[in-house]
């Protein structure tokens, strides 16, 4: 909410009555707006949030920055209900939607909302990535284990300590030490049914 | 007050008179022109003259939104009639809600709309595309070309269509959009394509004067519509009286009323029109609900005793009229208007033969998602004529 002066926010409508309203109310709330239409092919630096008036014609544009990964949220401005319109919507990952003609109440709720659900969306990711990091590490750590329980003949409790022990004296991860047993076992041609 | 009592009471009128839509939106202001004179010489507004302010918009969004400001904040009306194109429907709400007028929109268009300041009184998808699919599909054949002007209506319409035809396992040979101001050439290209791929029938959501670019190329690269015809929701007598009977004959055009049809409130209006605007015109779909909304209106009025948009609101709703196309009504909750479905097939004078007609009104279902074609046979006992 702090931060609602420094957002960095896009507006890409057409100049009419929706457009100066959204425009408007972006400059009473105070966040550092700039407006365009039609939309850019490429997106300012240093965007924090984008609304985005779905028209018609914009079903047809070609705007290559809505399918990269990591873009600011994006506010969907909308003037038809048509399923047609929605599903276009639905492509956008929107966290809030703007229905024309707009109001200047409202807004400041949706802005907020949009960058704090797309933060926490990004903080979910991230923490999905290094759970997904995780399990395969767990994954190739089993694997040596089953290695080394084969080949030194140790119990799986052992194996886990020797990996543990070689990891600690190298200052490496568990992880890259399994790699290492998982590497070394294939290059020797011993096959290792885990 | 007494002074007041006798003052005009007077409504704002936009349709295009200029721009790609001229044609039909003429139509549509002469349709409300001859309700106005009916008004009127009945004694007005319990005695008040019913005039009309009326503006040409160009066929441009821009220019609605303008000049609906204009009519409510300047010229003081309350009511305005008018708009063809979705995109100047669009144009037009929010002033409207903005400043509590009231517009009442006599045009067919895609659904998925509602706003307490409007009434409209055209079609919505399930009194005429259903229709339309259901009697192609069996007459013709399950393989169709869709072409469309390049706007929000053609895409949703093309949507319902595509919905029907998977539905009867039917198949979709392209989807093709133009842009509003399309050349020849493109129609003829088009053209070029259909007669390649060899569908069942056409399904054309094209609007304004592509209209008879698209007729007259379906008939340049010599293709029959016998076989294989152009269907339409927006094609009517003013296109064709534009285009020429003789490349209209034969294409079928779904709506809920053609000047044909055959009742004694249409043949009076017929020949009051033409008595007052001439012999040749013709009238259409979009002239009859023009025509009837500003009677609806003008009814709505006496009872209200005034425009107060708030009263009009209040009564508007649930109203009905004897219009040509038979009785109409208000739907109380969405606005939209009970309307009779028809399938017309244009004939060689430039009028349709209507081929069906549905026995009663259909209720307007502006929200549905996902039509079928039972919606259509059990809403309506279908009579072959």
């Amino acid at each position: 909410m702090r931060e609602l002066r420094s957002l960095r926010v896009v507006v890409f409508h057409p100049d009419d009555l929706d457009g100066q309203e959204l425009l408007g109310q972006m400059q009473r709330i105070g966040c550092q707006v700039k407006a365009f239409w039609p939309p850019l092919k490429r997106l300012p630096e240093e965007t924090d949030l984008i609304f985005l008036a779905i028209q018609p014609e914009v079903l047809s544009m070609d705007l290559p920055w809505l399918t990269r990964d990591g873009i600011p949220p994006v506010v969907p401005v909308v003037n038809y209900e048509n399923p047609v319109i929605i599903e276009a919507v639905l492509k956008l990952n929107a966290f809030a939607v703007i229905a024309s003609p707009v109001k200047s109440f409202g807004l400041l709720t949706s802005i907020v909302v949009a960058v704090n659900q797309a933060e926490k969306a990004r903080t979910r990711e991230r923490y999905i990535a290094r759970l997904e990091q995780r399990i395969a590490g767990m994954r190739r750590i089993t694997k040596a284990k089953a290695i080394l329980m084969k080949t030194r003949g140790v119990s799986e409790e052992d194996a886990y300590k020797i990996i543990r022990d070689q990891a600690m004296s190298k200052r490496v991860t568990a992880e890259e030490i399994a790699d290492a047993v998982i590497n070394a076992n294939e290059i020797l041609g011993i096959d290792v049914k885990t | 007050m007494n002074a007041r009592l006798n003052q005009p009471i007077r409504v704002g009128v936009l349709f295009s008179e200029t721009g790609v839509t001229s044609v039909i939106e003429r139509s549509e202001r002469l349709g409300t022109m001859l309700a106005v004179e009916e008004i009127n010489e009945a004694g007005g507004i319990n005695g008040r003259e019913f005039q009309v302010i009326s503006y040409d918009p160009q066929s441009r969004p821009t220019r609605y939104a303008a000049l609906a400001k204009h009519l409510l904040l300047e010229d003081r009306v309350e009511v305005i009639l008018g708009c063809y194109m979705s995109s100047t429907r669009k144009a037009v709400i929010p002033v409207v809600e903005r400043w509590g007028g009231l517009l009442l929109y006599p045009t067919l268009y895609e659904g998925f709309e509602y706003s307490r300041n409007v009434i409209y009184t055209g079609a919505a998808p399930n009194q005429n595309s259903v229709q339309l699919a259901e009697f192609m599909l069996r007459e013709f054949g399950s393989r169709v070309f869709m072409v469309g002007s390049d706007y929000v209506y053609p895409y949703e319409s093309n949507r319902v269509m595509s919905d029907l035809i998977s539905e009867l396992g039917g198949e979709k040979v392209a989807e093709v959009y133009l842009p509003l101001d399309a050349s020849w050439e493109s129609y003829i290209t088009v053209a070029r394509k259909i007669k390649a791929s060899a569908p069942d029938f056409i399904f054309s959501t094209v609007v304004g004067s592509g209209t008879a670019l698209l007729h007259r190329a379906f008939a340049q690269v010599k293709l029959d519509p016998a076989a294989m015809p152009i269907a339409s929701l927006t094609t009517c007598e003013a296109e064709i009286q534009e285009m020429g009977a003789d490349i209209a004959e034969g294409h079928i055009t779904s709506a809920p009323y053609f000047q044909s049809v055959d009742s004694e409130t249409n043949r009076r209006c017929v020949s009051n029109f033409r008595k007052r605007f001439g012999p040749d015109e013709v009238t259409n779909m979009c002239w009859e609900a023009a025509y009837f909304q500003t009677h609806l209106l003008a009814d709505a009025m006496r009872k209200a005793g005034g425009d107060n948009v708030a009263d009009l609101l209040r009564i508007l709703p649930g109203s009905e009229f004897a219009a040509p196309q038979g009785q109409v009504k208000i739907d109380e909750i969405n606005h939209h208007t009970y309307l009779r479905p028809r399938i017309g097939r244009a004939n060689a004078a430039g009028q349709f033969d209507i081929l069906k007609e549905a026995e009663r009104w259909v209720r307007p279902d502006p929200y549905l998602v996902s039509h079928t074609l039972q919606d259509w046979s059990s809403n309506v006992q279908l009579q072959a004529r």
